[in-house]
C-alpha cells in the first residue's frame, strides 16, 4: 500500500474541508441554490427541519472529494482553492432531477406520517461527517459545536435526517456538543403503506452496525410490500459490508475494488439491489444494472 | 480481489463461517464464556504492573523462570542467551515472536531455527509474510502449496498432490527436528497470574512437541496476555479456539513449570521426561502506554481469533498488504499503533463495522481506529 500517497491525500482533504467547513459550513463551493431548488413547497423556517446536508443532491461530488481536489492540487492548494469564491462545483443535472424525486418522495412520507418539515434552503449547512470519517476529530468537534450553535440560532428543535452518515455524524457529535436539539432518521418516522419490487438489500454500514436499524427497516419496507431476498454469506449483519465510499478520499483504487466485489456478491443473490445511503448508490452503481434506494420503491 | 488471493479467501469464508455457525449454535455457553473473559482481561488491563508482578512470582514458585522485556531488542537479548549459541530451535507460530523477529535474530545468532506450524511453515519455506493471524497461509491455495513443497521439500508431491500428501510431507520433515530440538519456543493464549500457568490452543500437535520433547522450552507473549486466574486462562482458551473456527481444539496445553515428578517419597524433582527448563518473557513492547491510553486500550483485549478479518472488505482486498505483518485486518491496524507506533494502516478503515459485530470479546474496532485515524491526521 502506498501510504505516502495516502497520507498526502489525508492532509489535503483535511485541511481544505476544515478552512471551507468553518468559512462557509460547506466543504467546497458548490451551486446552494441548485442543491435546494427540489424544496419550492416546503417552508424556510420551523421547529423541524428536513436536514439533506446535501448528500443526495451531492453524492457524485462527495464520493470524488479527494479526485476534485486534485485538480487544484499544487502550492499553497489549500488557500488557492478556499479563496476560489467565483468557482462553483456544478451538481449534475440528472444526479439533482433524482435527489429530488427522492427528497420530495420523503418529505411527502414525512407529511403523510404526520411530521410537518421546514427546510434551510440554500442556507442549509453540511454536517461534518467527512471530519469524523476520516477521524478529525478535533475538527469535527470544533466544526460541529458551530453547527449546533447555527441551528440553534435558528430555533431549530427538531433534526430529520435522510443519510446514514449525517444521521451518525449527529450523534456523534450529542456526544460531544451538549444540545437538546433532537436528532430522528426519516425511517424511524415513516409509514409507507405502498412499495414494490423484490430486491437484495445493501444495508448502509451505519444504519446497520452502529444505528441499530437494520431490522427496523427490514420491517418497514416488508410492510410497505417490497420483497427482499436474504443470502447468509450476503446479507446478514456480520457478512455484509460497506460499498468502498467512506474510504475514497483516502484511495479510489481501494474504494473501487471494494465496490466492485460488493456489487458482485450483490447481483450473485439478486440482480436488483436496494440501498439506503446515497454514497452506497454512488459506489456500487457502476458495477449494478439495476439500483433504487429505499425513497424510489415506496411511498 | 483478483487471481489466487481471491479463490483462497473465497474457499476459507465458505468453510469459515457455517462450521463457526454452528460451533456457536452447538456450544451456546461460549457467548457467556466470552463476556466473562472481556471482564476478567479487562481487571488486567485496568491494573497491569500488579498482574504482571503476581504472575513473575507464580513462575518462579512453579520452578520457572520469569523474565520482562520492554522492547524488541530486549526480547531479542533475553531469548539469545537462554537458547546459547547453536542448536535447532524450534518455534510454534508465535505472533509476538514474529513481532520481536525472534527468528531472525536467532538464525543470524547460528542457530537451525524451524516453524513447525504448518500454515507458518509454509510461510517460512516461501520466505513471505503471513497473511491472517490463526491461517499464516491463508493466501496459499491448494496448488500454490504443493508447488512450494516441491521445489523447497520433498519431488514427490506436486501442485495435484491431495490435501492430506501434502500435511503428511511436512509432518514427516518436521519429525526429524522435533527429536534434535534443543528449544522450543511458543507463544500464549493466555497466562494465568495466579499459577503462572500458560494456556495454549492448537490442533496440529505441534505445540505439545514442540514444549515437551526439547530439554529447554520458552514461552514468548505480550503482558497483555495475562488473566487472574487459571480458570480464566481455560475460559481464553476455549473463547479463541472456538471463534478461530475450531471447537473443540485437538489440544489445549497447559505448562506451569519445567517437567516434574514427585514419584519417590513424594519429593518434588525438577527436571523430569519432559523439559529441563521453562522460562516466561513477558513482553510490553507498547502495551504498557496502550494500557494507560482510554481511547485505545480494548485493543489489548484482542484474543487472536482472527475473525475480524473474515468479516473486512478493506483485508478482503488488500489481504497482507494493509498493515505490516505480523499482525493484519482490523485487529493489525490497532496493534500496528501499539507495537509499531504505526497509524496509516487505520486511515484506510471503511468502519464497515463487521469487525465489531464479530468480535467475541466485543471490541468496539472501529471506534479504537476512530482514535488512531485521529493519532494519524497529527503526523
Amino acid at each position: 500500500m502506498d501510504y505516502g500517497k495516502t497520507q498526502k491525500q489525508l492532509y489535503m482533504v483535511r485541511d481544505v474541508v476544515y478552512k471551507n467547513l468553518l468559512e462557509s459550513y460547506m466543504p467546497l463551493p458548490v451551486d446552494r441554490v441548485a442543491c435546494s431548488g427540489w424544496a419550492k413547497n416546503i417552508p424556510r423556517s420551523g421547529p423541524t427541519v428536513l436536514y439533506t446536508s446535501y448528500m443526495y443532491q451531492l453524492g457524485s461530488v462527495f464520493k470524488s472529494y479527494a479526485k476534485l481536489l486534485e485538480r487544484f492540487s499544487g502550492v499553497k492548494f489549500a488557500s488557492r482553492f478556499a479563496s476560489l469564491g467565483g468557482l462553483f462545483v456544478k451538481p449534475n443535472k440528472e444526479e439533482l432531477e433524482r435527489a429530488s424525486r427522492v427528497l420530495n418522495n420523503i418529505a411527502r412520507l414525512l407529511t403523510a406520517s404526520g411530521t410537518q418539515v421546514a427546510y434551510l434552503h440554500e442556507e442549509e449547512p453540511y454536517s461534518g461527517a467527512l471530519l469524523l470519517e476520516l477521524g478529525l476529530m478535533d475538527e469535527f468537534h470544533e466544526y460541529g459545536a458551530k453547527l449546533f450553535d447555527f441551528f440553534k440560532d435558528r430555533d431549530v428543535r427538531r433534526l430529520v435526517t435522510v443519510d446514514p452518515h449525517t444521521t451518525n455524524a449527529l450523534f456523534r457529535l450529542k456526544e460531544y456538543v451538549k444540545s437538546d436539539i433532537e436528532v430522528v432518521n426519516y425511517l424511524a418516522l415513516v409509514k409507507p403503506s405502498n412499495g414494490t419490487g423484490r430486491f437484495v438489500m445493501h444495508d448502509s454500514c451505519l444504519y446497520s452496525r452502529y444505528l441499530s436499524m437494520g431490522s427496523g427497516i427490514r420491517k418497514t419496507l416488508e410492510g410497505a410490500g417490497v420483497s427482499l431476498v436474504e443470502d447468509r454469506m450476503v446479507t446478514a449483519l456480520d457478512t455484509s459490508t460497506c460499498c468502498g465510499a467512506p474510504v475514497e478520499s483516502m484511495s479510489e483504487d481501494l474504494s473501487e475494488r471494494i465496490a466492485k466485489a460488493r456489487a458482485a456478491k450483490l447481483t450473485s443473490v439478486c440482480e436488483d439491489v436496494l440501498v439506503a445511503c446515497p454514497l452506497c448508490y454512488q459506489n456500487l452503481s457502476p458495477y449494478v444494472t439495476s439500483i433504487r434506494d429505499i425513497a424510489e420503491v415506496v411511498s | 480481489m483478483s487471481g489466487e488471493w481471491a479463490t483462497a479467501l473465497n474457499r476459507t469464508l465458505e468453510n469459515n463461517i457455517p462450521r463457526l455457525d454452528k460451533i456457536l449454535s452447538d456450544y451456546p455457553y461460549l457467548e457467556e464464556h466470552a463476556e466473562r473473559l472481556r471482564r476478567a482481561k479487562s481487571s488486567v488491563i485496568a491494573r497491569l504492573d500488579y498482574y504482571t508482578k503476581m504472575t513473575c512470582e507464580a513462575v518462579e514458585k512453579s520452578g520457572g523462570v520469569p523474565h520482562l522485556a520492554k522492547d524488541r531488542s530486549e526480547a531479542q537479548r533475553v531469548v539469545g542467551e537462554i537458547c546459547g549459541s547453536d542448536g535447532i530451535v524450534l518455534f510454534s507460530k508465535t505472533n509476538v515472536g514474529l513481532e520481536l523477529g525472534l527468528r531472525e535474530s536467532l538464525l543470524a545468532a547460528g542457530h537451525e531455527v524451524w516453524e513447525t506450524d504448518l500454515g507458518e511453515f509454509l510461510i517460512q519455506l516461501a520466505e513471505d509474510h503471513p497473511s491472517h493471524i490463526v491461517q499464516p497461509a491463508l493466501h496459499l491455495t491448494k496448488e500454490m502449496v504443493g508447488r512450494l513443497l516441491h521445489d523447497k521439500l520433498d519431488r514427490s508431491v506436486s501442485p495435484d498432490s491431495s490435501y492430506e500428501d501434502l500435511v503428511f510431507c511436512v509432518r514427516s520433515f518436521l519429525f526429524k527436528k522435533y527429536v534434535a530440538a534443543k528449544v522450543g519456543i511458543t507463544g500464549a493464549n493466555a497466562v494465568a497470574a495466579d499459577t503462572g500457568s500458560v494456556v495454549l490452543v492448537e490442533n496440529e500437535g505441534n505445540i505439545r512437541m514442540d514444549t515437551v520433547v526439547p530439554s529447554i522450552h520458552i514461552a514468548v507473549t505480550g503482558v497483555d496476555k495475562i488473566v487472574p486466574t487459571f480458570d480464566d486462562a481455560f475460559l481464553e482458551a476455549q473463547v479463541q479456539a472456538a471463534h478461530a473456527g475450531l471447537y473443540p481444539p485437538t489440544y489445549i496445553n497447559i505448562t506451569s513449570g519445567p517437567s516434574s515428578t514427585a514419584d519417590i517419597e513424594s519429593k518434588k524433582v525438577i527436571p523430569a521426561t519432559g523439559p529441563k527448563e521453562f522460562h516466561l518473557v513477558l513482553v510490553d513492547n507498547g502495551r504498557i502506554r496502550a494500557s494507560q491510553d482510554s481511547d485505545l486500550k480494548d485493543a489489548l483485549l484482542c484474543i487472536r481469533c482472527g475473525r475480524c478479518y473474515f468479516a473486512c472488505p478493506v483485508y478482503w482486498t488488500l489481504g497482507s498488504d494493509w498493515s505490516p505483518p505480523p499482525y493484519g485486518g482490523p485487529m493489525g491496524a490497532m496493534w500496528s499503533a501499539i507495537v509499531a507506533d504505526d497509524t496509516k494502516p487505520a486511515s484506510l478503515c471503511t468502519h464497515s463495522g463487521g469487525c465489531k459485530v464479530v468480535c467475541p470479546v466485543k471490541i468496539d474496532i472501529p471506534r479504537v481506529l476512530e482514535h488512531v485515524k485521529s493519532l494519524n491526521s497529527k503526523r
